[in-house]
C-alpha cells in the first residue's frame, strides 16, 4: 500500500437520485500518472472532488498519501495541488498576487513566484492583473498555482479543455515535469489524444463505473484492431482496402495487393483509445 | 483554526476591497459626505416663536408678554397684506389681526374680532400655541388671571432653551448607514468569491470552511468598525462615554456582519446584493429615523436589532448615559448579534458545500 498514491475503495457518490460515482475501485502508484476517461457527466469530475476533499463520498472510502480523505483532507489538501477545469482566479489581483497569496494559504515561505510563471511560459506576466489575461494565459497560471507547494499529488480537471495548441503543449510539459519531479498525477479528461500522450494507465469511467483500466498500449492490444489500409486505382476512380493483421491469410493478401492493383498510398492502422472506448460503451467521448 | 490562511485571506480580501472602485468610493464617500452634513446643519435649535402682527393698536398687555415670555418675537408689519405675505413665506408661524377698537372692546368685556392667519402646513400644535397666546394676552389686558395653581415639573433632563440640534439626533442614522455600507461591501466580497468560485480554490488548500468565515467576519467587523468609529469621533460622538460608544459600535459591526452573511446568502452577484441590501438598509435604519422624528414611530421598533445601537449612541452622546442606563441596550444587541450570526453562517454555509 505504500506504494500507492491514492487507493479507491468501492467509492460512491449520488446526488438525489442518480449515482454520479457507482462503487468505483483503482488505485495510483507513486509517480504515476493516471488519465480518468470519459464523456461529460459519467462521474469523473464527481471521483475528482471526492479524491480532493471537495465531497465527501457518499459510500466506500479513499486513502490519499495514506490518509482517508474523509477525515484528513485538511492534512491531504496540505500536500495536493488542485487545478480545476473552470477558471476560479482573483482577476483584479495579479499574477503575481494570485500566486504568493496561496502559497501563504500552504504555509510556504521561500517561494519564487518568478521561476513559477517562467515554467509555465507566463514569465513578464507577473505584475499585470489576470482580468488581463487570455484565456490560455489564466489556464497556465491555474497550473502555476496548483504547483506552489510542490505537491506529491497533482489533481488536474480538464487542464486543456478548449485551450489553444501552444497553451495546452505547455500545459502538458508542466505535467511530464511534474511526474519526473516525483508527482504522482490524477488527471481527468476527455481528451483521448491528451491522456494517450501523457498516461501512464487510463481509466475509462462511464456512466460512474470504470469500464476498463490499464496501460493504452494494454488496452489498445486488447480491444484494439490492427490493419493496412490502402488507397488503390480503381476503374470508377480512387477506392479504400483494408487488410487486417495478424490473420493467417495476411501476407497472400498483401502480395495480392500489390501483384494485382496500383497502390496509391498504404499505412498501418491502429484503434485510438476513442475507439476502444466505443467498443466497450457503445457511447463517443464528446458525448 | 489556522491563523496563518484567515490573516492571509484578510489582507488579501482588504486589498480587493479598495480596488473594486465602487466600494472605495462609496466608502469615503458616505463617511466625508455624513460628516458634511454633519457640519452643515445647525448646532442649536431655534426655540423661537416668531408671529407677525398687524395691529393700528397694540395692546400694552402684549408689549408686556413679548419682554417677559422667553422664545416669543412679535414683530409688526405694516398691512394685513404684508402679513398674510410672511405667514405664506414661512417668516411667521402665525400672523394676528387686531381690530383698531380691540382696547375698547376688551374694556367693554366685549369680544374682539382677532383674525389668525397661519401657513397651510402649521401643524395643530402650534395653532393651539397661538390660541392660548391670544388668550392670555386679553386676560393680562383685561386684568383677569386665571385662577390656577402652576406648578409645573419637568420630567427628566429640563431640555427647555438647550434642545438637541436635529445633527446630533442624526448621528444614530449615521452610524447605521455607515455600518450597512460596508454590509454591502462584505456581502458582494462573499457573492464574487461564490460567484467566481474563487472560494473552492481557497478549500482545497489547509484553508477550512470555518477558518473562512472566520477571516470574513474578521474583515466585516473591522471595516464597519474603524470607519463608524471614526465616523461619530468626527461628528462628536465620542465626547461623552467614549468606551460604551466603542463597545456600541463594536456590536454594531459584528451586527451587520451577520447581516451581510446572511445577504451573500441569498444573492448571487453585485446586483442581488444590491437588491436584498436596501430592505435591510430601511429596516435597519428605522428606529434612527424615529429618534430623529419623537413620536413617529412605536414600541415595535424594540423588535429590531439596531433599536438597541441607535439608541445607545443617542442616549450616550447626547445625554452622558452611562453603563447603569444602557447595560441591557448592550446585552440585547449582544444577544441579537450571536443570533443573527449564527443564521448568517448556517445559511451561508450551504453555498460552500
Amino acid at each position: 500500500m505504500a506504494d500507492y498514491s491514492i487507493v479507491a475503495e468501492d467509492l460512491t457518490y449520488w446526488y438525489g437520485d442518480l449515482v454520479a460515482v457507482d462503487h468505483i475501485s483503482f488505485h495510483v502508484a507513486d509517480r504515476e500518472i493516471l488519465g480518468f476517461l470519459g464523456p461529460n457527466g459519467a462521474g469523473k469530475t464527481t471521483a475528482w472532488k471526492m479524491l480532493t476533499g471537495q465531497l465527501k463520498p457518499k459510500g466506500g472510502r479513499a486513502t490519499v498519501l495514506g490518509r482517508d480523505i474523509a477525515r484528513d483532507s485538511q492534512k491531504v489538501q496540505g500536500e495536493i495541488g488542485v487545478c480545476f477545469e473552470y477558471t476560479n482566479l482573483y482577476d483584479q489581483m495579479s499574477a503575481s498576487e494570485n500566486l504568493r497569496l496561496f502559497a501563504r494559504l500552504f504555509g510556504v515561505t521561500r517561494f519564487d513566484d518568478d521561476a513559477l510563471l517562467r515554467r509555465v511560459g507566463l514569465e513578464g506576466w507577473g505584475k499585470h492583473r489576470v482580468e488581463e489575461f487570455s484565456k490560455g494565459m489564466k489556464q497556465r497560471l491555474m497550473v502555476a498555482r496548483s504547483l506552489v507547494n510542490r505537491p506529491k499529488i497533482l489533481f488536474l480537471d480538464e487542464p486543456t479543455s478548449g485551450l489553444d495548441p501552444v497553451s495546452a503543449e505547455a500545459i502538458r510539459t508542466v505535467i511530464l515535469e511534474e511526474r519526473e519531479r516525483g508527482a504522482t498525477v490524477f488527471l481527468t479528461t476527455h481528451d483521448m489524444m491528451e491522456a494517450d500522450k501523457l498516461s501512464d494507465r487510463v481509466a475509462f469511467i462511464n456512466q460512474g463505473k470504470i469500464v476498463a483500466l490499464d496501460t493504452p498500449h494494454n488496452l489498445k492490444q486488447t480491444y484494439g484492431k490492427r490493419a493496412l489500409k490502402a488507397e488503390v486505382v480503381a476503374d470508377s476512380g480512387l477506392e479504400y482496402v483494408e487488410i487486417p493483421l495478424d490473420m493467417a491469410d495476411t501476407p497472400d493478401a498483401v502480395h495480392d495487393l500489390f501483384s494485382q492493383k496500383k497502390v496509391v498510398t498504404i499505412h498501418s492502422e491502429e484503434a485510438t483509445l476513442e475507439d476502444i472506448f466505443i467498443q466497450i460503451t457503445g457511447r463517443g467521448l464528446q458525448v | 483554526m489556522n491563523w496563518r490562511s484567515i490573516g492571509a485571506l484578510v489582507s488579501k480580501d482588504f486589498a480587493l476591497f479598495f480596488r473594486n472602485r465602487f466600494f472605495a468610493v462609496i466608502t469615503v464617500l458616505a463617511l466625508v459626505m455624513f460628516a458634511a452634513i454633519y457640519f452643515v446643519m445647525p448646532d442649536s435649535v431655534d426655540e423661537t416663536l416668531e408671529i407677525g402682527l398687524y395691529a393700528p393698536l397694540v395692546p400694552p398687555a402684549l408689549e408686556l408678554m413679548q419682554e417677559a415670555e422667553r422664545g416669543l418675537e412679535i414683530e409688526e408689519v405694516e398691512s394685513e397684506e404684508a402679513l398674510k405675505e410672511g405667514v405664506t413665506e414661512g417668516r411667521y408661524e402665525a400672523g394676528l389681526v387686531f381690530p383698531a377698537d380691540i382696547m375698547e372692546k376688551l374694556g367693554l368685556n366685549q369680544p374682539p374680532e382677532i383674525k389668525v392667519y397661519f401657513a397651510s402646513d402649521m401643524p395643530d400644535e402650534i395653532r393651539e400655541v397661538v390660541n392660548v397666546l391670544v388668550t392670555e394676552m386679553a386676560y393680562l389686558q383685561t386684568g383677569q388671571t386665571l385662577n390656577i395653581d402652576w406648578q409645573p415639573e419637568i420630567l427628566g433632563l429640563d431640555m427647555a432653551g438647550a434642545q438637541i440640534p436635529q445633527r446630533d439626533r442624526m448621528r444614530s442614522l449615521f452610524a447605521v448607514f455607515v455600518l450597512m455600507t460596508e454590509t454591502f461591501g462584505l456581502a458582494g466580497l462573499i457573492s464574487e468569491e461564490v460567484e467566481r468560485r474563487t472560494a473552492w480554490a481557497l478549500l482545497v488548500t489547509p484553508m477550512t470552511v470555518k477558518d473562512l468565515f472566520t477571516a470574513k467576519g474578521i474583515l466585516g467587523t473591522l471595516l464597519a468598525f474603524s470607519q463608524v468609529l471614526l465616523l461619530l469621533a468626527v461628528v462628536g460622538g465620542m465626547n461623552a462615554q467614549p468606551l460604551i460608544i466603542v463597545t456600541a459600535l463594536l456590536l454594531g459591526a459584528v451586527l451587520v456582519t451577520g447581516v451581510a452573511f446572511l445577504i451573500a446568502s441569498l444573492g448571487k452577484d453585485f446586483l442581488s446584493v444590491t437588491a436584498w441590501g436596501v430592505p435591510a438598509l430601511v429596516i435597519l435604519s428605522i428606529p434612527a429615523v424615529g429618534i430623529m422624528i419623537p413620536g413617529a414611530v412605536s414600541d415595535w421598533i424594540k423588535a429590531i436589532p439596531s433599536y438597541y445601537l441607535t439608541d445607545t449612541i443617542y442616549q450616550v452622546s447626547n445625554f452622558g448615559a452611562g453603563w447603569g442606563d444602557i447595560w441591557r441596550n448592550l446585552l440585547i444587541l449582544a444577544g441579537f448579534n450571536v443570533v443573527i450570526l449564527s443564521a448568517g453562517i448556517l445559511v451561508l454555509r450551504r453555498k460552500f458545500q
